[in-house]
């Protein structure tokens, strides 16, 4: 992207700052370094700058707008609500253009142009945590035709810490009696790590090829225990089918009284809300809802709940970019965390449980973080 | 002397990360809040008094200017490094120190926001009353400097009230303590001095705060007028009546509008005016004195008044005042938001002589104010990138601060002199008066320089 495009689209949006610096109050960054440039208004100024030709694109402000997880609550809490997120993303595209970006960015952007996964590991491999799983259908979930696809999502497939996510839901659609598939090795990346590193032109291929294997299984419906790349799908990609996350689906599913809970769920837990599924999708009460309905399971808030959730700081590719960033904004959402004295921290995204229980783990503490869709079927369970 | 050398020496008093210099951080420490620019040497982290007295002595001995701040949220350009030097961000000390329920009093770093203190605080059924609109984000080192008010300074006084001693470092590095805990402190009131002097004449290090136990009971009404004057006279009326209410804020027909645009607050299109009146104490008596007045209102042509009968019908009644600003940004790309303190009686003429204003220069005029103090925020909207508007605006601004001053108040409520008013400062002082306040200056800071080139203008008008 050249500074033309960067002005055309973006210095209205930018020119909205007043500098009033409300959104240093819920900046993550901010929180963790305490400097201007990690501020969104700090962010804002920059692409202003590079927009008004004052400043020219130098190490430090690849430094800078490469480091925002994308939670959004700077839009949040500002007055005029100004995207501080998008004119970010832009700007990366921009650095990435003349090649100055973290170039650990290029060993996801090599993995996804020849796998088609983050992994690098062989495409093929993306249902390896169905090894893990007793009782599988003959077909291995991977079926010609299907109403709802499960997009599994490339975390959740390859990182064995989180796999047990597609492990628990495809027993919850199975005991629910889901006409599901999933894509097994058909399944590519829904794009969602280049549009966070300045390469959405990188996408295309993988938005077509998802697009079309929708049409070809016939689905009505896609589900996605993956708000990143709900959000993605939901933002970006062009298709008939409807859409849902899986507390959606979850939640439909138990009003329907196809989920049994014979077992319930008998812990006192908080619920942290996943940036990409709260404040980016507005999914705030689905997960909430299924949770309620587990018999046995209590449910206290966290300090900073809903809109005003706090990102665990694993958004942006951060972790990818600033391990020890992500780590320090983790150890943040932690200590709010401990003060609910919950037993467990419940969310709905894969890569808040890898960044809460990854820092909680490197720190020794002990923390239970588990993924709605384990404690769900953990409460089906008899 | 070099820069490079400046930042090596400063950089071994606080360590090399804390220390920036890059082009971009010169940048990013060139604004705040304000229409103002300026540009930093460097940008220096501090981590303890020990570090801001050695980067101060440094800075003394070098005759390098010091800014000091913490969120730069200033609204008239007071942390703008007009002259270069050395800019201090107080974000790494922002602790809380103490809380002490039994004395009423805590002690904070300078960097802390106010409204994270606030916070904590209430967990021990304690406030601190001063509540900037910016409190979210507001330091306690900026609230100090700025004087800083809020709608609930009407009945509790503004910053300066609650502010009881301070640990100050002074201009050539040297650490004293100025007042204390105790209520009455012997000697000079220098803390008197100290706040308010945004950043000229000391840099705190450590605040001692005056909390107060949480109010027993609150009720808050919305008050509907068809005319400004009959709202303006309420204002008055009230207060002349005896009853000093926790806040008294009044919202004019253009911001009326763009609230019910954007977040609809259930505040009546038609209406030239609300106040929005917050009654707080002990629960007893509390119905009476609402009572008398909504009397009050009715005397004065009030078309409605509605009384929140639960915290939900409370906060809906705020939504409108909390989302007020954010609501009138929506219109245009930028707003000025203009200080100036009227007495209250002057209120409606000096409302409609601000309106004159803003269609001499063609510029939409909202106001959303703290009405009980007599203090005006008209926000000027415009688009900062149009040079001709912006110089209207600060044309405008001006004459705005003209009126207030002719009609006996003041050029500034809670948002400080800065950079910004400084020309203004002739409106409501003689020379004689400014020379004062520069041997008071001199006094501190003989070698000016804590944040140079502000408050007091140098040439005689």
């Amino acid at each position: 992207m050249k500074r033309e495009d960067l002005k055309e689209q973006f210095y209205d949006e930018i020119a909205k700052c007043n500098r009033c610096g409300f959104c240093l109050s819920v900046c993550p960054i901010y929180a963790a370094k305490g400097t201007e440039w990690a501020t969104p208004r700090g962010k804002n100024a920059i692409i202003r700058a590079v927009i008004e030709g004052k400043i020219d694109w130098t190490p430090e402000i690849e430094e800078c707008l490469f480091r925002c997880t994308g939670c959004r609550a700077c839009t949040q809490t500002c007055f005029p609500s100004v995207e501080t997120n998008d004119g970010i993303l832009a700007g990366r595209t921009c650095l990435v253009d003349t090649s100055q970006y973290p170039k650990v960015v290029n060993r996801v952007a090599e993995a996804l142009e020849n796998d088609f996964n983050i992994s690098g590991d062989p495409n093929e491999e993306r249902n390896s945590w169905i090894e893990f799983l007793r009782d599988v259908p003959d077909h291995m979930y991977q079926r010609e035709k299907a109403r709802v696809i499960y997009f599994v999502g490339c975390v959740a497939a390859f990182f064995p810490l989180v796999q047990k996510i597609p492990q628990s839901f495809v027993q919850i659609l199975e005991g629910a009696e889901v006409d599901f598939t999933t894509l097994g090795g058909e399944e590519w990346c829904c794009g969602f790590p280049l549009i966070q590193a300045g390469m959405t032109k990188k996408m295309e291929k993988l938005v077509e090829h998802n697009q079309q294997k929708v049409h070809e299984v016939g689905a009505e419906t896609v589900v996605f225990a993956c708000p990143s790349c709900y959000h993605t799908w939901k933002e970006r990609y062009k298709t008939d089918a409807e859409l849902l996350h899986s507390t959606q689906f979850m939640e439909r599913l138990i009003d329907e009284g196809k989920i049994a809970f014979n077992n319930g769920f008998h812990k006192t837990v908080t619920y942290h809300d996943p940036c990409d599924l709260g404040r980016n999708s507005d999914i705030y009460e689905a997960p909430r809802n299924v949770l309620k309905r587990v018999p046995g399971l209590k449910l206290v808030e966290l300090e900073s709940n809903r809109q005003l959730s706090v990102c665990c700081g694993g958004g942006g590719d951060l972790e990818m970019i600033d391990p020890d960033l992500s780590s320090a904004i983790a150890q943040k959402k932690i200590e709010e965390i401990q003060r609910t004295e919950a037993e467990v921290v419940v969310t709905s995204c894969q890569q808040c449980v890898r960044t809460i229980s990854g820092t909680a783990r490197k720190r020794k503490i002990d923390l239970k973080v588990m993924d709605i869709t384990e404690v769900v079927l953990e409460a089906m369970k008899s | 002397m070099e820069r490079e050398s400046m930042v090596d020496e400063l950089a071994q008093i606080v360590g090399r990360e804390n220390a920036l210099v890059s082009e971009m951080d010169l940048m990013l420490y060139g604004y705040d809040a304000s229409l103002y620019r300026g540009r930093p040497d460097c940008i220096i982290l501090p981590g303890s008094t020990e570090e801001v007295s050695k980067i101060v002595g440094f800075a003394h001995k070098e005759g390098i200017p010091i800014v000091a701040r913490g969120s730069g949220t200033n609204l008239s350009g007071g942390t703008i490094p007009s002259r270069g030097g050395i800019v201090l961000h107080f974000s790494r000390m922002n602790r809380i120190l103490e809380i002490d329920t039994e004395n009423q009093r805590a002690v904070v770093e300078p960097g802390i926001f106010t409204l994270v203190f606030k916070n904590e605080l209430a967990r021990y059924g304690y406030v601190y009353q001063p509540d900037p609109a910016s409190e979210k984000v507001s330091t306690f080192g900026g609230n100090v400097g700025e004087n800083s008010g809020g709608p609930h300074c009407l009945k509790y006084g503004v910053t300066t009230n609650h502010i009881l001693g301070a640990e100050v470092v002074l201009s050539d590095g040297e650490i004293i303590q100025i007042g204390g805990k105790a209520l009455d402190n012997p000697g000079y009131d220098l803390t008197g001095v100290f706040v308010g002097s945004e950043g000229t004449l000391g840099i705190a290090t450590k605040i001692i705060l005056r909390i107060m136990p949480k109010p027993e009971a609150v009720k808050t009404m919305l008050a509907i007028y068809n005319t400004l004057d009959d709202a303006g006279t309420t204002v008055s009326a009230i207060i002349a009546d005896g009853i000093i209410p926790a806040t008294l804020e009044m919202i004019d027909k253009l911001t009326i509008k763009a609230v019910e645009e954007s977040i609809q607050a259930g505040y009546p299109l038609d209406a030239e005016a609300v106040l929005l009146i917050e009654l707080d104490g002990i629960k007893d008596g509390m119905e009476r004195l609402a009572e008398r007045v909504m009397e009050i209102c009715k005397k004065n042509n009030v078309r409605e008044v509605k009384a929140a009968t639960n915290e939900e019908e409370r906060t809906q009644l705020w939504a409108g005042r909390k989302g007020a600003f954010g609501a009138v940004a929506r219109l245009r790309p930028n707003y000025l938001v203009c200080d100036g303190t009227v007495p209250r009686t002057k209120l409606p003429e000096v409302l409609g002589k601000v309106m004159e204003v803003g269609k001499k220069y063609n510029l939409p005029i909202a106001n959303v104010f703290h009405a009980g103090d007599g203090n005006l925020h008209p926000l000027i909207l415009f688009d900062e990138r149009d040079e001709e508007e912006l110089s209207k605006v600060h044309a405008a601004g001006s004459e705005i601060l003209k009126l207030c001053a002719d009609a006996g108040g003041t050029i500034s409520g809670e948002h400080g002199i800065g950079a910004e008013k400084m020309k203004e400062m002739f409106f409501v002082f003689t020379p004689r008066d400014m020379a004062a306040m520069r041997k008071v200056k001199m006094a501190f800071d003989p070698k000016d320089i804590y944040n140079p080139g502000k408050v007091i203008p140098e040439a005689e008008a």
